[in-house]
């Protein structure tokens, strides 16, 4: 007991000395981690939001849609409401395909005619407003959100005008923009929203001439059994039959877009914590070593010291993961159903997406803290206190190269040449950076034809419904680049410091040799605008790969953002450069002899 | 007082560190002047000044009051960017810790000031042997600092000082970290220096390096207390007593 009171001790007094540092990997941690939770539990939350709706909704197991084509659809939907299985029925009813406009934007719609008084299958629920009546109609409500309509408001279809009378949700249709399910004559679909109207006004609609589906909604006595009771089903007439986990599986597709930006990003995420994690702990190590050497001095055994030193990083990875899941859970009801089709909330990370996202949190403090752990170990006592230890290697070639170079770049490749691991880091944290906005920037030169859309066009004065996934992806999109962009500034911002604060004697004794204050900030501009040159160069290519297919590439802006970064590293390390490089060199030097 | 032939020349010098009740005054209404040549050693107790003074002298702090002159411009209201551009001509620094870079060889440590001033890799090459062959350490041209005794990297540092022919050469407590042997070893480095006419301002505990000085200065809470010319034009008896002459 006595051991955990002194490891935690240790742990909170050293904490409260670098709050900055512990706050770094807090947020680095949190972003890594809700990514990775929201990328994971997108499936699982749509499958759910589903299944409430249709509980509430009592949703058929199966629809059966039948162009009416002018043979007589009747006798096939007996035969399908008597088929050996069904216990209960809708319909049939018609599905007129239609045009909505309202606030000078148009859609196509399907109007579905239903009772005043619904029956037992399918039972739209009213979210607002109230069901249907004649002259009145009912939008679905990821339809009205998207219009931006309301009850009260009037919208014309197919050239009449019906007030909003409610707003509803079913689960007897894919989510917007997906509930047509077929398209007229039996044809593919170009998506659009949804209305209620009534059979009388309904039959009015379709008497203009549009194109009618008839609709039946069918409850089994199995609803897991939905497949093969249509696999059983040998009619002539052409019929297409939704079954109720192809409508769940089709609210998935809003984000099958989603999921790889946040799954990837959470990756990429990861991986910039990673780095500024190690830069942090790497500029720590001699500090931390001689912390080791002090607490063995004093009788700590290695394992005390693994426990302090580990110990710290765990604990604020651990916390970090634990605000990234409540933050994720914060976020998911938004993410997960971006349409307002569905209703009811998505239950949170399950526990394999807990699982997932305290390994990533373990993974990062272990990658970043156990290499300076261990070296604070295994160093003999008297070193540790004395410092000495962690020598950079001598690299002659690199060294005659510089003797080349004008003083600033000698200067930065000397310091790269010290640490040329976290040269490395730094190239990849800036290819990351680059790989996030080849993608943001590919992805919105894409041509995109947005769902709901007339093949004509609209006509003058009124435009086309938004494209509602790649607006919710490129939000998403978005919101990681930056996030990736925030991780990485921090990074440089780290690695920079941390290489002004190990390299601080040698710029001194620089500076007692005649190097200007000007030249040392410019050698550790240079040593971190050095490595991020090839990153920018391999991001590029490398951001194309994960895209994958691109039909549209953006050229010049990605070559102007890939100089943005080049320019922003130069500025980013230009304060804390400026800064060390003026720390007075009596001080400096003074610091290191003692 | 002739300001032309000073190598170096403060007056009224005053540094004070920390501030309000804190306030600690290390160098206290100093005037001096260092003539071309002379080797000037300064002694005093921990916490005299000394290390201070000889910061002042090269530009490495700023005076609280008072002016510091070197090779007749006045340098203390100059600007860091000029300050270091002087140093990199006129001031060689030789310290207690010897200030080595770790990552670099003996040869390279020396060739770095060259470089810095914008020398060509193969006069900094060339010069960094010919003051490695002058301190003795022509064999050591390519080890590690870490791989040198004490002496060895205190003689390489030496030589870095000497890399750009610098007006002045300051050294603070150069054998401080050092033995008996490798004391000498310096000290006949010095002398030598100060045959050639180097001028040489050395902070020291030292007796045996303060002997090969022309001149000693004492120094105590900031201010001078002794001005002695030590006589004779070697290492004064003192030098001849612990065996550096003859």
């Amino acid at each position: 007991m006595g051991r955990i009171v002194l490891v935690v001790r240790l742990v909170l007094a050293d904490v409260r000395r670098h709050k900055a540092q512990a706050v770094m990997l807090l947020v680095a941690v949190i972003a890594a981690t809700a990514t990775m939770a929201l990328g994971l539990s997108l499936g699982g939350a749509s499958q759910t939001l589903y299944e409430q709706t249709r509980e509430a909704t009592a949703g058929p197991d199966v629809v059966a849609l039948v162009p009416d084509l002018g043979s007589p659809v009747a006798p096939v939907m007996t035969l399908l409401a008597e088929a050996p299985g069904v216990v209960a029925h809708n319909g049939p009813y018609r599905v007129v395909y239609a045009t909505l406009t309202a606030h000078r934007v148009a859609s196509l719609v399907v109007v579905h005619g239903v009772a005043e008084k619904p029956g037992v299958v399918n039972r739209p629920l009213v979210t607002s407003g109230h069901w249907v009546r004649a002259g009145g109609a009912v939008l679905e409500r990821g339809f009205a959100t998207a219009l931006g309509a309301r009850v009260g408001d009037h919208v014309t279809i197919s050239g009449r005008s019906y007030p909003v009378v409610g707003i509803a949700v079913t689960a007897a249709t894919s989510i917007f923009p997906w509930a047509p399910g077929i398209g007229p004559y039996g044809g593919p679909s170009d998506g659009g929203g949804l209305v209620w109207l009534t059979r009388e006004d309904t039959r009015a609609l379709a008497s203009q001439g549009l194109p009618v589906t008839m609709a039946l909604d069918l409850k089994l006595r199995d609803p897991d059994a939905a497949q093969t009771f249509i696999e059983a089903q040998h009619i002539a007439t052409r019929v297409s039959f939704r079954t109720w986990q192809f409508m769940a599986d089709q609210d998935t597709v809003m984000l099958r877009t989603t999921q790889p930006i946040l799954v990837i990003g959470s990756w990429l995420l990861s991986f910039l914590a990673i780095t500024g994690v190690a830069a942090l702990a790497a500029g720590r190590a001699a500090e931390q070593t001689r912390r080791a050497g002090l607490l063995k001095a004093v009788g700590a055994t290695p394992g005390l010291i693994a426990a302090v030193l580990l110990t710290e990083y765990l604990a604020l990875a651990l916390l970090g993961d634990a605000l990234g899941l409540a933050l994720a859970r914060l976020a998911e009801p938004a993410i997960a159903s971006p349409t307002a089709s569905r209703i009811g909330g998505v239950g949170g990370p399950t526990g394999t997406v807990i699982v997932a996202t305290t390994t990533l949190a373990v993974a990062v403090a272990v990658l970043s803290a156990l290499r300076p752990t261990l070296r604070a170990v295994r160093t003999a006592t008297v070193s540790a206190l004395a410092g000495t230890t962690r020598r950079p290697r001598h690299r002659p070639w690199l060294t005659a190269l510089s003797a080349l170079l004008p003083t600033p770049l000698l200067l930065g490749v000397r310091l790269i040449a010290r640490r040329p691991g976290r040269a490395v880091l730094h190239a990849c944290s800036t290819a990351v950076t680059l790989i996030a906005i080849t993608n943001l920037l590919t992805y919105y030169a894409e041509p995109r034809w947005g769902f709901a859309q007339h093949r004509g066009g609209w006509g003058p004065g009124l435009s086309g419904l938004p494209d509602m996934r790649a607006d919710h992806d490129s939000r998403l999109l978005l919101a990681v680049t930056i996030a990736l962009i925030a991780l990485a500034t921090v990074n440089t911002l780290t690695l920079t410091w941390t290489t002004a604060m190990e390299a601080r004697a040698n710029m001194a004794i620089a500076r007692t040799l005649g190097a200007t204050p000007a030249q040392i900030s410019a050698g550790l501009s240079v040593a971190q605008l050095l490595p991020a040159l090839p990153g920018a160069v391999a991001g590029v290519p490398l951001g194309i790969l994960f895209y994958g297919q691109i039909i549209t590439f953006p050229l010049f802006w990605i070559a102007a953002a890939a100089l943005a970064i080049l320019l922003a590293t130069t500025a980013l390390t230009a304060v804390p450069a400026r800064w060390a490089a003026r720390r007075p060199v009596a001080q400096t030097l003074s610091a290191e002899t003692g | 007082m002739n300001v032309v032939n000073a190598a170096v020349r403060v007056h009224g010098l005053v540094k004070n560190h920390g501030r309000g009740q804190g306030r600690v005054r290390a160098v206290d209404e100093v005037d001096l002047e260092v003539p071309e040549g002379q080797t000037l050693a300064v002694m005093g107790p921990s916490g005299c000044g000394k290390s201070t003074l000889l910061h002042l002298l090269g530009g490495l702090e700023r005076p609280s009051e008072g002016e510091v002159w070197l090779a007749g411009r006045r340098i203390d209201t100059l600007s860091e960017r000029a300050l270091a551009r002087l140093r990199r001509r006129s001031v060689g620094f030789v310290f207690q810790a010897f200030h080595l870079v770790e990552e670099l060889s003996a040869a390279e440590n020396v060739e770095l000031p060259a470089l810095l001033a914008g020398r060509s890799r193969r006069e900094a090459r060339r010069r960094a042997s010919l003051l490695l062959e002058r301190v003795g350490l022509t064999g050591r041209a390519r080890h590690l600092p870490s791989q040198l005794s004490g002496g060895q990297r205190q003689r390489i540092a030496i030589a870095r000082a000497l890399a750009n022919e610098p007006l002045v050469v300051l050294a603070d407590e150069p054998t401080g970290n050092l033995d008996t042997t490798a004391t000498l070893d310096v000290l006949r480095i010095f002398e030598d220096l100060r045959s050639a006419g180097q001028t040489l301002v050395i902070v020291t505990h030292d007796e045996r390096v303060a002997a090969t000085a022309d001149r000693l200065i004492s120094m105590r809470d900031g201010m001078f207390v002794d001005d002695t010319r030590l006589a004779g034009t070697g290492t004064g008896w003192l030098g001849g007593l612990i065996g550096l002459e003859g």
